[in-house]
């Protein structure tokens, strides 16, 4: 029998579960160590942050999913892993202290066969002084959050209806940050909600962003093939802002947020501030700061983890100039290079490298967007350990499956505002997702399988995406044959 | 500040036929056919390359 433990229960933990608990037989053991009690389909948090969807409407309790499933659910936060056991056992463990109310506190050592590490990213508000919703910002990171976000939104449209100008600034609060995908879709879910009630008028929208270029996305931007055109994502977002009167200011670097004013940092070296009634702005995300341990209780956490807290997977992590960058620098099948027992899946592997051209300010500041790896490649990344964990415990041998991000598709569609007939969004799919220049010279991609399109039916697919997931996440009938 | 508002003023602005078919309830119906069919095919694409 093989005890497969996995850390978190996000969109790659629960899927890396689920597969697992399908293709391992009862007499193998599944663990799911998480923190939090509820799943939550984190891109619908846009809609809970603009009042159009409660928490409740995008989350369900994990526990009795995976009572139905037999996999052993244990609401702890993992702290330290010792993949090499201790003295006394030398299977590999995993120190966990438990949230759950009813153990709260109480730590215990869980052993494993397997490990996939999934436990997402750390959400660092305190790499920017004020910024959060323990400081001078709301956030939709979270539904917690969202529900926050939603409430104070509702402030400032009660602030517009009694004629007072409101100045929202909505974006990124870091230079480093990734995610820009859902700073533009609350953009723009706020900016429809404002019309919606009447006030857009009285409003100023200011979208704050590191991204060198808008439409770059943390993927370095896309490439069409429209109406006998090739044209870029840059053009039509711009073509969104100026249809949408939102303005913009790129290449930023959030330095502290205090109460109604951002200071920022441009990739110019300038430093300004701006003056806000409400601001939404997404932290830098980190790794979970897991400690490791070898088997006499010697520190190697620089040895599993990068120094951002992500753990290091079989990419190639040399330190080389963006001109050098190649598609195979990318991991494969996310198995850890030191213990092959121990996988890591979703945002919780360290990535090379940026996708977007790396910059720094004369200063010194870093100010490039982290790569986004949430969404379609975590559920695919999760699927896949899955499968090579099944396989190594059936049938022995490395890992069979692999999900390079060089060499994967992804669709992403970004709500631009809920409502069954006037809502919208932009609807893209990109192929791959990490440009690779010697398979697609010129664009890196794809330009036949990169799309970008806006409208009603791009509301109508994430609607239906929203419902799809939910459904599949609870496990219900037939959900393996929706795909990540 | 980069000059992005500058370039976001001389972004193509959709015509009113653009706008009107982006909520065309027929026209969007179709677009949702055809999108889905786009992501369809990336997710064969994935399976494909395993």
């Amino acid at each position: 029998m093989a005890r497969v433990v996995v850390l978190g229960a996000g969109i790659a933990g629960h899927t890396a579960a689920l597969h697992l608990r399908r293709l391992l037989g009862r007499r193998h053991e599944v663990v799911v160590v998480s923190p939090n009690s509820r799943w939550n389909w984190i891109p619908s948090n846009i809609w809970v942050g603009v009042g159009r969807m409660t928490g409740g409407q995008v989350t369900f309790p994990l526990a009795p999913v995976y009572r139905r499933k037999g996999i052993d659910f244990r609401q702890a936060r993992a702290v330290a892993i010792r993949p090499e056991g201790t003295t006394e056992d030398p299977r590999g463990a995993v120190d966990v202290l438990y949230t759950s109310p009813d153990r709260q506190g109480e730590q215990e050592r869980i052993s494993y066969d397997y490990l996939v590490n999934a436990t997402g990213p750390k959400l660092n508000f305190a790499a920017t002084p004020g910024l959060g919703p323990d400081g001078n910002s709301v956030s939709v990171c979270t539904f917690g959050h969202a529900e926050d976000a939603a409430g104070a939104l509702g402030g400032v449209i009660e602030k517009l209806r009694a004629g007072q100008r409101q100045t929202l600034v909505i974006g990124v609060g870091h230079g480093t940050c990734t995610c820009e995908g859902a700073a533009f879709e609350y953009t723009f879910n706020v900016e429809h909600e404002l019309r919606t009630q009447g006030v857009r008028d009285r409003a100023d929208i200011v979208y704050l962003t590191n991204e060198y270029e808008l439409g770059d996305f943390g993927v370095g931007g896309m490439t069409f093939d429209q109406q006998g055109f090739i044209t870029s994502s840059q053009l039509w977002t711009e073509s969104l802002f100026r249809e949408r009167g939102v303005r913009a200011i790129t290449r930023a670097h959030v330095e502290r947020v205090e109460p109604g004013k951002v200071h920022y940092e441009t990739l110019d070296g300038r430093r300004d501030s701006l003056a806000f009634d409400f601001a939404m702005l997404l932290p830098p995300f980190r790794g979970a700061d897991l400690k490791a341990y070898d088997r006499e209780g010697n520190d190697v956490t620089d040895q599993m983890f990068a120094a951002s807290g992500f753990m290091k997977v079989d990419a190639d992590y040399s330190p080389k100039p963006y001109e050098q960058w190649q598609a195979d620098d990318w991991p494969k099948t996310y198995q850890s290079p030191h213990w092959p027992n121990v996988f890591a899946a979703g945002i919780a592997f360290a990535p090379p490298h940026p996708i977007s051209v790396p910059r720094k300010s004369p200063q010194g500041t870093v100010i490039t967007p982290a790569p986004p790896r949430t969404g379609m490649p975590s559920g695919v990344i999760a699927r896949q350990t899955a499968y090579n964990i099944a396989d190594m415990i059936r049938h022995g041998g490395g890992p069979t499956h692999t999900a390079s991000m060089a060499a994967m598709g992804a669709a992403c569609v970004a709500s631009a505002g809920k409502g069954l007939t006037k809502g919208s969004a932009a609807s893209m799919t990109m192929f791959p997702i990490v440009p690779d220049y010697q398979r697609f010279p010129g664009h890196g991609r794809s330009v036949k399988d990169t799309y970008g399109e806006l409208g009603l039916a791009g509301h109508w697919i994430k609607h239906m995406l929203h419902f799809l997931f939910m459904y599949k996440m609870k496990a219900r009938p037939g959900w393996k044959f929706i795909p990540e | 500040m980069s000059d992005v508002n500058t370039q976001i003023a001389h972004a193509p602005m959709p015509t009113g036929k653009t706008l009107k078919l982006r909520t065309s309830l027929p026209f969007q119906l179709w677009r949702f056919l055809w999108i889905n069919l786009r992501i369809y095919r990336m997710v064969i694409k994935e399976h494909q390359a395993r």
